[in-house]
């Protein structure tokens, strides 16, 4: 490292960065023998349905959010978004089974396991606020029971569920943005930390022994998305 | 000789040589855990998330295609008085006494009550009202003021502005007692017994009119500004009369229906509320007027616990005493079987 | 409006048991996920030991 690198801020950030996630680390082509079961799609699963819930949701927001409810292109866009939801919750949901039944955060993966829950947490207030601008009567009813919870808590005070504007705002851009960031976070340290070893059984070792046909990975810890 | 202090001693000496064993032990594992110093073997990541991509993309296209999705109309204060005038009226009279659920709701809307509170903690209290909601004025007053050409209508708000609140007070007491008798005309007026009422009828038959016509939700919705994305003003009138309620337990959306974690017709709704909504159907929840505080207290609780899982002693060593993990990673354990172990005698993690 | 193979906007079924009431859409899909996750962690693997996928 020269002289001006160790000043040089870019630098400094470039070499904690790729120290922390080298390329083979970030887009690996091998994973550890153990993952062998299926519960590891549910990752991958849940991430490509926030994807399509974005993507179709962009397509609702190109033509504004009364379009849906005027012609039948919008009412398809409409659906795919609606089920993209209930598959990415479905998704979610099991994948935090599997994890938790791995107990995933063992190892240093303790901040694995936060940011996907609280991924969670902040996904539930993102699709509340999709539906209260449905602007149809599902969104009536919602807006007009839900605010009670969000007054008792003082929180209606600043987030009215039955004022559309502010309302689409959070649900097409400010909350999206915050879920968006926790799973970028989420996946950097999967893929940082790597996939949860097994539990050890008492003089199992480190795990399965290294055949022909597999290869030890690079550095350390390349392996899989989920 | 007493031995009793002795053996008591020596018993929490060696359960303190216990624990501190369990936690080196627990510590060791996790080492171990950090790192996968075992086999790999050759994997596709791009190709499995273009799969994955694929399967959800497939599975949304034919959900969206065998069951598209709902879209049940809004109801609009035009509908709704024409549909049920005499609850429209009697609404509007109890709103203009401040008798409704919005009139008399508390923060933040008005200062009618304190809102709801958890032991000490008034959170509604402490933020006030921020969106302020006068019911005699913004349902009622200010609407029918803005009607014009009908100088009877104008004496008739003139008048009971004018009038003490006791006077208020007895004609709209009188006449939300005679609309529990009331019936619809077939032009959709509203017709009561004679009685006592001041220029209610007047007042009230005009604001009938002009919500059959659809001015008042124009009057709801523009009040502050031409452009406007804030419905609160006509949906908390609504939901003080019964047009939102009875639709909602036509769809199942009621709290006592388990409603919020429904949707509109039969199509799944949003099951991952499940909790939340359990609690407001058992005690002390169900019947508490703090009820909405009280979930969202337990469940801002148990959302904490869920995030810290890892940091929670037996919640976190779950998933070793219940061996689900045996299902999960027998594979692995099939091809590095334990060397003269018994079965089943597994390390801490 | 698209036209949906199955017509779903009909008043949902409930399924009773004391307190608890639940429409049989959310039923359905409680029970799918448990399936699915039972039959993730049970279904064989392919490529197991060690072999590419």
């Amino acid at each position: 490292m020269s002289s001006v690198s160790r000043k040089s801020w870019t630098a400094r950030a470039r070499e904690r960065a790729v120290g922390a996630l080298p390329p083979e680390k970030l887009l690996p082509d091998s994973q550890p023998s153990y993952m062998s079961s299926w519960i590891y799609v549910f990752g991958v699963l849940t991430l490509t349905s926030l994807i399509v819930i974005i993507a179709s949701g962009s397509i609702l927001a190109l033509k504004g959010p009364g379009w849906w409810h005027l012609t039948g292109i919008g009412h398809f866009f409409n659906s795919i978004h609606m089920w993209a939801v209930e598959l990415f919750f479905f998704f979610m949901v099991i994948h935090l089974w599997g994890k938790y039944w791995m107990a995933a955060w063992r190892g240093g993966r303790a901040r694995v396991w936060i940011t996907g829950a609280v991924t969670f947490l902040v996904a539930v207030p993102c699709a509340l606020s999709g539906y209260v601008s449905q602007q149809n009567f599902d969104s009536q009813w919602i807006s007009t029971q839900a605010k009670d919870a969000m007054n008792a808590a003082g929180i209606g005070a600043f987030w009215n569920l039955m004022n559309f504007g502010q309302m689409y705002s959070y649900h097409v851009f400010l909350l999206p943005l915050a879920v968006v960031a926790l799973v970028i976070a989420h996946v950097l340290l999967v893929r940082r930390h790597g996939i949860v070893p097994p539990f050890q059984l008492s003089g199992a070792g480190a795990g399965a022994k290294p055949t022909s046909a597999a290869r030890r990975a690079p550095d350390s810890g390349s392996e899989g998305t989920s | 000789m007493s031995h009793e202090p002795d053996d008591s001693r020596a018993a929490d000496s060696s359960e303190a040589v216990g624990r501190a064993g369990r936690r080196r032990e627990r510590r060791r594992a996790d080492e171990a855990a950090r790192e996968w110093k075992g086999a790999y073997r050759p994997y596709d990541i791009l190709r499995e998330a273009t799969i994955a991509l694929g399967v959800v993309l497939g599975l949304a296209l034919v959900l969206t295609i065998l069951f598209s999705s709902p879209d049940l109309k809004p109801s609009t204060v035009q509908t709704w008085s024409r549909s049920d005038p005499v609850d429209f009226v009697t609404t509007a009279t109890t709103e203009l006494d401040d008798s409704s659920i919005t009139g008399s709701y508390g923060p933040p809307y008005n200062h009618a009550s304190d809102g709801q509170n958890i032991w000490f903690i008034h959170l509604a209290k402490w933020f006030g009202v921020s969106h302020p909601i006068n019911t005699a004025q913004d349902f009622v007053l200010a609407p029918l003021r803005s009607i014009t050409g009908q100088p009877a209508l104008q004496t008739a708000v003139s008048t009971y502005e004018a009038a003490p609140a006791n006077t208020q007070t007895t004609w709209t007491s009188a006449y939300e007692k005679a609309l529990g008798n009331a019936s619809a005309k077939p032009g959709g007026s509203v017709s009561v017994k004679p009685g006592n009422y001041g220029p209610l009828p007047t007042m009230m038959g005009s604001l009938l009119t002009f919500a059959q016509s659809g001015g008042l939700d124009g009057a709801l919705l523009t009040s502050k500004q031409f452009y406007q994305t804030d419905y609160t003003k006509p949906l908390m009138f609504m939901s003080d009369g019964g047009v939102l309620v009875n639709r909602a337990m036509q769809q199942h959306l009621l709290g006592t229906q388990w409603g919020m974690m429904n949707e509109t017709g039969s199509y799944p709704g949003q099951v991952w509320l499940w909790l939340y909504t359990f609690w407001y159907q058992i005690k002390p929840f169900s019947t508490s007027t703090n009820a909405d505080i009280l979930v969202l207290a337990v469940m801002g609780v148990l959302s904490l616990a869920f995030v810290l899982i890892p940091f929670i002693p037996g919640v976190r060593d779950v998933p070793r005493r219940i061996p689900v993990y045996k299902l999960i990673w027998r594979d692995h354990y099939r091809s590095a079987p334990p060397a003269g172990t018994s079965a089943g005698h597994t390390e801490e993690a | 409006m698209t036209a949906a193979i199955f017509n779903l906007n009909h008043p949902a079924h409930t399924v009773h048991w004391h307190f608890f009431s639940m429409s049989v859409a959310n039923v359905v899909v409680i029970v799918v996920m448990l399936v699915v996750f039972a039959v993730a962690i049970l279904a064989p693997f392919p490529g197991h030991g060690g072999g590419e996928r």
